[in-house]
């Protein structure tokens, strides 16, 4: 689960990055992106967390902070220009942080939910 | 998360997460062995944060023991702001960034991940072994063509060496038990569902055999 938890705590930083970079009030589309992405972050990284009250499928939802990690990869890449300013290269290097932390399965250090389905079988085969 | 594990608690006593992986006479996924890569993949991490500080322009200085000036000259080189330009951000943060992929890669996984989860060390392989190597190679020439050395620089690069090193074994474990998995079996969907972690009486039946 510490794939989320440092998800949670990415998204918390973006949300906070435009009063800290301080770039509120302006520029107005990078403080939007930075709210918008951080708090996507945190929703999905939640639900990746709590999928079992709603469906099965929603623990792979961390999988989707890959995209939001590419926007703000390209967003900083594209729109910050050259010399990128800090909030920019900030959303540059959360963005490559997230590009890590998405592929790390939920309950990392287990074997994979269908190995221990697999091994599970053969202890009520017994 | 009760709800999830509660159903399926018995099936560490069928499994031995220690196992050594053939050709090996030990485990190559173990914490021992993975926990000292992380530790030193994050010195280097440090590191090279330390130096795009100084690229950032929030440190003025930075301290270099053995070459005093070097490592200056050689973060603000022509070849560096080239980098610069390229990147839009230091290449010293970019290769912090590196270091610290090889660290959480490292980490992630259970103690027998050559097996339950190819993709990931093979992953963690491609960073440590292609990226790593080529980038400490390139970091070496950075004196002879700048002419200036860095001891930070160097410091990082034998790091980067030293992780090819200790991560091989392990990526070696995974590609041999793929091929074992092929070999077997000749079968592309069963590797393909084996490289992704699916599991396997075959694939299994075959993972310990030397």
């Amino acid at each position: 689960m510490w794939g989320r938890v440092v998800e949670v705590m990415l998204g918390c930083w973006l949300v906070l990055s435009p009063f800290l970079f301080g770039h509120y009030p302006a520029p107005r589309p990078l403080w939007t992106s930075d709210l918008v992405c951080g708090g996507a972050i945190v929703l999905l990284a939640l639900v990746s967390f709590w999928w079992w009250p709603i469906a099965r499928f929603l623990r792979y939802a961390h999988v989707l902070i890959l995209g939001v990690a590419f926007w703000l990869i390209g967003f900083g890449y594209f729109y910050g220009g050259y010399p990128a300013s800090a909030g920019y290269q900030n959303d540059i290097f959360v963005g490559l942080i997230l590009l890590l932390t998405a592929i790390i399965p939920n309950e990392a250090s287990q074997p994979p939910p269908s190995w221990r389905r697999h091994y599970q079988r053969q202890t009520t085969a017994r | 998360m009760r709800k999830q594990v509660q159903p399926e608690r018995y099936w560490q006593e069928v499994v031995d997460l220690d196992a050594y992986a053939p050709p090996f006479n030990r485990n190559p996924s173990a914490w021992s062995q993975r926990v000292p890569i992380s530790i030193l993949a994050s010195i280097a991490t440090i590191i090279a944060g330390y130096m795009a500080l100084f690229q950032w322009g929030l440190i003025p200085s930075i301290w270099d023991p053995i070459f005093g000036d070097g490592t200056e000259s050689v973060l603000t080189s022509e070849a560096a702001q080239t980098m610069d330009r390229w990147l839009h951000v230091p290449d010293g943060a970019f290769g912090a960034w590196g270091y610290l992929s090889e660290a959480i890669l490292g980490l992630a996984g259970s103690t027998r991940r050559w097996q339950y989860r190819p993709w990931m060390v093979i992953l963690f392989g491609i960073d440590v072994i292609p990226l790593g190597g080529v980038s400490a190679i390139l970091v070496l020439c950075q004196g002879f063509i700048i002419g200036a050395w860095c001891a930070p620089c160097l410091a990082t690069a034998l790091i980067s060496f030293v992780l090819v090193f200790m991560a091989y074994d392990e990526v070696w474990a995974s590609l041999k038990y793929l091929q074992r998995v092929w070999q077997h079996t000749h079968d592309k969907g069963l590797l393909w569902r084996v490289f992704w972690g699916y599991a396997s009486t075959e694939a299994d039946r075959l993972a310990l055999q030397r």
